[in-house]
């Protein structure tokens, strides 16, 4: 909503500067969000008179100017024709900035010296276009006069962001009356003289509403023998400062009052109602009706519509129709002040996506008790402006007239949610001041009756919420709450999230956040089967773009796109992780499931360029270590690594899904070079996928601890050449049957092929350390044990021990 | 014998100054005094002597074998050195090489910014509590005083799904959800990502805000603003200004928009806070009686207010970004520097 200082100022006689005024209002809840000081910065431009003026020697279309400007007497070089010796005008001094960040210099043009400029309008940003210089009237101002202040249009315009509720504030009168109420003032009414001529409104028009519960009230004016014209100086500014067009007269004398009272109105051309007649009704499904603006509009039942005797006239509330809008011929009018149902308006406004000012203000409320002062003061301005007679008395069908109903209120309860300690006359003192009626009640409490413009107004919360925002939230003292004690700590959901981010971080991940929507070909772009559930994604009804239009079902795609993002800026060393949600549709449930997941992805070198390590490129391994850290940590017991069925999106041969027991939980693998080529990736990839719910499920909380052996240990290394398909896991698996409390460690240490091992072969050792919780163990026990343990190698696995 | 151990006690004195390594000298030893060595020959000759020359000789040979054990102990300890010195000499490196980083990792500053908030309030006493994204409209405005075609749904652009659902605008479905769930008194807080359809350079369709609710016996709006006060000062410093100021939100009356005093000019005025010297940063109120009725409270003994912020927006006022867009890019070098 925007309103300028002067205009509030002739609704409340305040005192406050521009800047103190802008502070209240926010305070009030009626936050400024920008306030413009016209004609400040422009005070060089000054009234001046046209001394002298001659042809210019060297161009037929300039004049050369003496002008005196109260001080001296300057040189000016003009263009315009519309003036001549002798008149007063507008000089912009040199040093002046016009708007659009123009300087007035002193310059020579075509070899005179021109010391400033004389100013149009549109110069001046007072219009957008103008034909000529300002001629001011003779004597307006002493010579040298800021021509702002010499006009009266010094004034602050203040942009305010209205909350919904606040449709009273939609109107300068409204926000004037706030500013009443906190400064303790009274609102000025603007006075409407009028007069009628003896012929009687009712018997030129009639008024019926077919739905008083969609339109409780419809008022109108009959004004005859009125002349269309441009609107005076005065009220175009005023229009053009808050922000509207100028029209014609009597379009501009309903939108002044609209923006000053709040109440939208409407001007039919008269002559061009059929049948003298007002129908206030909703449309017949499928209605056609051009609005005017140019659009055929195809109604519903539910769209309310004002008709004359055979069609409609105008979509009730938002817009009017090509068919009976004024034009330079009208002369007569028939005035239009209804109050329509603010929610109807909404859906018809909200089903065209037509939005206007009128709209806006019906679907939000208006004072239905305002709405013939509204229109009995547009038409005297009409009548003012227009010329013309209205015909005697107001057409007031006001079905749906009723009190406002009264609000029981409790003095002390504002107090005790307020947590402030206000007298009870402070408080009465308020709501009077708001315009409420008050009376009180046998038990200490008083019944309030808000005013109808206040819609927001209902309860007793309402108007607790008065008394804060009136008495002034500054005023309420910082308390700390007296709270019972609630036992509480984080869930263990909770818990392990923030572990385990906790835990990748550590280990040199990056954390990355992406868009929970994706485009819905990601789960293409990851080869997945047709019948992989993760096609089937929850669709947006509308989305922004088609690349953000489904809700994911894996992380991967947006991982993968970060990680292309990152190379392609040459940002080739990465470490990325996301631990968020993915959105899976339930059949049969109410809701879609939303669980945790954590992609990984590893690319380039292991541990960054540097000067004393060979740039060792990461691999499989790196991205299933980190799984196995994480595993480890939360005690994922049972773990295994299956190569069988593999996630369509990985390398066949470097991939696996992890198991906990029977439970799949993740994968691991490097990109399919395909799924690399579709991400648009240029080198390997390894990534890896975690499903935290399960995780969740399968940690261990409770870790046993056990002491550390203080006996010696002994250890033995054994190297043994195997078929390349046989897992090396096998070897740890088989010396593990060996359920001795004695082999503490197994390790693989060495995988080789080449010279020595013989092709489709390959060489694993391992080291076995062996150690007794209880005592130092002999020679002879040891080997004992390590020859059963290559005993079973070479049975069971085949093996050959080197 | 006397000369024999005398001219041996000479020629050990000089092997032992003239040897170049440790190893001479433990050669030296072993010729001298280990079991084949000559003076231990010699004192197997100590037999042959008189009973009277015996004790003597035999002092002298102790006397003669403690020189030159004490020489060689000497001169190993020397030459040990020398060989220390040597090595450490040969070991000098150049300390001003980079040195070996374990690679860094770090959260995301949503993460960061969200941890910062709730560890806040957990000193508080306020719980996290979570809500599912994907909501309806009940939760996400109908029970929080949203009535269906009411304008003040114009305020959120929301994401419509398939069966009537939504993508949350806020993170206030969660107070209902926690209200459904327990009875007073209630003191959460719900960190989440939230939807709204608008996109432009201080907007982003999908977003993070943090959610708090306290509902008590007696807990006043004068409360929430020694709560907020608290808060901002932890997040922001001591003295940060804090500034209420009235507002409207369908679920919340009296309603405050909450501002702290620009963290970028200190409240004199710049771009950031638009010459205000005032920053947005939090929307507030006392919980509104109407939300109270749909998840069965009974208004009239109870109390309790309701805050909820933008995590972005902070997140851009503590590490001076002014992209919101930065956020979501997930540049490494961008990143990094959290």
């Amino acid at each position: 909503m925007n309103v300028t200082y002067n205009w509030l100022k002739e609704f409340v006689d305040f005192d406050a500067t521009p800047d103190e005024l802008a502070a209240l209002l926010t305070m009030l809840g009626l936050e400024v969000e920008s306030m413009v000081k016209l004609g400040d910065g422009l005070d060089d431009v000054v009234v001046a008179l046209v001394e002298e003026k001659r042809q210019h020697p060297n161009a037929d279309k300039l004049s050369l100017c003496r002008v005196n400007n109260g001080k001296e007497l300057l040189d000016v070089v003009c263009g315009a024709q519309n003036f001549s010796q002798g008149d007063t005008v507008v000089l912009a001094q040199i040093g002046a900035v016009l708007p659009g960040d123009f300087k007035i210099k002193r310059s020579k043009i075509r070899g005179e010296e021109s010391c400033g400029m004389l100013c149009s309008d549109k110069e001046l940003g007072l219009a957008e276009e103008s034909a000529g210089i300002i001629v001011l009237p003779p004597g307006i101002a002493t010579l040298g006069t800021p021509v702002f202040k010499a006009l009266g249009l010094k004034d602050t315009l203040f942009e305010i962001g209205l909350t919904p509720n606040r449709s009273d504030c939609l109107s300068v009168i409204g926000i004037a009356r706030d500013i009443a109420a906190k400064l303790g003032l009274k609102v000025k009414l603007p006075h409407s003289t009028l007069v009628e001529s003896s012929e009687k409104a009712d018997s030129v028009i009639g008024v019926t509403i077919k739905n008083p519960e969609l339109c409780p009230r419809y008022a109108a004016r009959y004004i005859s023998g009125c002349t269309v014209a441009p609107s005076p100086e005065w009220l175009v500014k005023r229009l053009n400062a808050v922000g509207i067009r100028s029209i014609n007269n009597i379009v501009d004398v309903t939108n002044l009052i609209m923006m000053e009272l709040g109440q939208p109105l409407h001007a039919f051309d008269c002559l061009r109602l059929s049948g003298k007649r007002i129908v206030v009704r909703t449309a017949e499904e499928g209605e056609r009706f051009a609005t005017l603006d140019n659009q055929l509009r195809v109604l519903t039942s539910s769209d309310l519509v004002i008709c004359d005797a055979e069609r409609p006239v105008a979509l009730a509330g938002i817009m009017g129709g090509l068919n009976s809008e004024i034009e330079s011929t009208t002369t007569t009018i028939l005035l239009e002040s209804a109050f329509f149902k603010p929610a109807a308006i909404r859906k018809t406004a909200k089903r065209l996506g037509l939005h206007t000012e009128s709209s806006h203000r019906f679907e939000r409320g208006i004072d239905i008790d305002g709405v013939t002062r509204a229109l009995d003061r547009a038409a005297c301005l009409i009548v003012e402006l227009a010329g013309g007679v209205q015909a005697k008395g107001c057409i007031d069908i006001y079905p749906g007239k009723s009190d406002r109903a009264a609000i029981t209120f409790r003095p002390e309860k504002a107090n005790e949610l307020i947590g402030i300690d206000l007298e009870r006359d402070a408080i009465i003192d308020i709501l009077t001041r708001l315009e409420c009626q008050i009376s009180g009640c046998a038990d200490g409490s008083v019944s309030v009756v808000p005013p109808y413009y206040r819609l927001d107004i209902e309860r007793e919360i309402d108007l607790i919420e008065e008394i804060a925002r009136l008495n002034g939230y500054d005023k309420i003292p910082a308390t700390m709450p007296i709270a019972r004690v609630v036992s509480d700590r984080p869930t263990r959901h909770q818990e392990i999230e923030k572990r385990v981010r906790d835990l990748l971080v550590n280990n040199g991940m990056t954390e990355i956040i992406n868009f929970s929507f994706t485009a819905p070909d990601s789960a293409r772009k990851l080869l997945l089967g047709d019948d992989d559930p993760r096609h089937a994604a929850i669709k947006l009804a509308n989305p922004l773009v088609d690349e953000q239009s489904v809700m994911r079902t894996t992380l991967l795609p947006g991982l993968l796109e970060t990680t292309a993002r990152n190379m392609n800026f040459r940002s080739l060393d990465l470490k990325l992780f996301e631990i968020r949600r993915v959105y899976l549709p339930c059949e049969g449930e109410d809701m879609p499931r939303e669980p945790l997941c954590i992609v990984g992805a590893i690319t380039g070198t292991r541990d960054g360029d540097g000067w004393s390590r060979p740039n060792e490129l990461v691999d499989f391994f790196d991205a299933k270590g980190i799984v196995e850290t994480v595993l480890d940590f939360l005690d994922v017991g049972g773990v295994s690594w299956v190569t069988e069925n593999q996630e369509s999106y990985y390398h066949p041969g470097k991939s696996c899904r992890i198991f906990s027991g029977r439970e799949c939980i993740g994968s691991v693998g490097e990109l399919h070079p395909l799924v690399q080529k579709n991400f648009e990736i240029e080198k390997p990839v390894f990534c890896f996928e975690l499903d935290f719910e399960k995780l969740v499920k399968l940690s261990r909380t409770k870790k046993t601890i056990t002491a550390p052996s203080r006996f010696p240990d002994s250890t033995r290394d054994v190297a043994m050449l195997i078929p390349e398909e046989l897992a090396a896991s096998k070897i740890i698996d088989c010396i593990r049957t060996e359920k001795s409390n004695e082999i503490e460690h197994v390790q693989i240490f060495d995988v080789y092929r080449g010279k020595g091992v013989p092709e489709g072969y390959k060489s694993i050792a391992v080291r076995i350390r062996y150690r007794s919780i209880e005592r130092t163990l002999a020679e002879e026990e040891i080997a004992t044990l390590h020859n059963k343990i290559i005993a079973n190698l070479t049975d069971k696995l085949k093996v050959t021990v080197r | 014998m006397r000369e024999q151990l005398e001219q041996l006690r000479n020629g050990a004195l000089q092997a032992i100054a003239t040897a170049s390594s440790v190893e001479q000298l433990q050669d030296i030893r072993i010729s001298l005094l280990g079991r084949k060595g000559e003076l231990t020959a010699l004192m197997k000759g100590l037999g042959s002597l008189s009973a009277a020359e015996r004790p003597m000789v035999g002092q002298l040979v102790n006397t003669v074998r403690d020189e030159i054990e004490s020489a060689l102990g000497v001169a190993i300890e020397s030459a040990n050195e020398k060989i220390i010195a040597t090595r450490i000499q040969s070991e000098r490196i150049d300390i001003s090489l980079p040195g070996r980083r374990p690679l860094k990792g770090t959260k995301h500053p949503v993460s960061l910014v969200i941890e910062e908030i709730c560890s806040i309030f957990a000193g508080l006493g306020f719980a996290v509590a979570e809500g599912p994204e994907i909501e309806h409209d009940w939760y996400n405005f109908e029970a929080l005083n949203f009535p269906p075609e009411h304008p003040a749904r114009d305020m959120q652009d929301t994401f419509f799904v398939e069966n009537d659902m939504l993508l949350r605008t806020h993170t206030s479905p969660v107070q209902i959800r926690t209200m459904l769930k327990q009875k007073p008194p209630v003191r959460i807080i719900a960190p989440g990502t939230v939807y709204r359809c608008d996109s432009d350079a201080t907007h982003s369709p999908m977003f993070h805000q943090i959610e708090g609710l306290m509902v008590d016996t007696k807990v006043t709006f004068g409360d929430l603003k020694g709560i907020l006060t608290v808060f901002t000062n932890q997040l922001f410093g001591q003295k940060t200004g804090v500034r209420l100021r009235p507002s409207y939100f369908p679920f919340t009356e009296p309603s405050a928009e909450v501002d702290i005093a620009c963290v970028i000019c200190g409240g004199k005025g710049c771009r950031v806070c638009k010459n205000s010297g005032w920053l947005e940063i939090l929307g507030a109120g006392m919980v509104d009686p109407e939300v109270y009725r749909h998840v069965q409270y009974d208004a009239e003994n109870i109390s309790g207010f309701a805050f909820g912020m933008g995590i972005e927006r902070i997140a851009m006022l503590k590490y001076g970004i002014s992209d919101m867009r930065l956020l979501f890019e997930n540049d490494v070098r961008f990143l990094r520097q959290f």
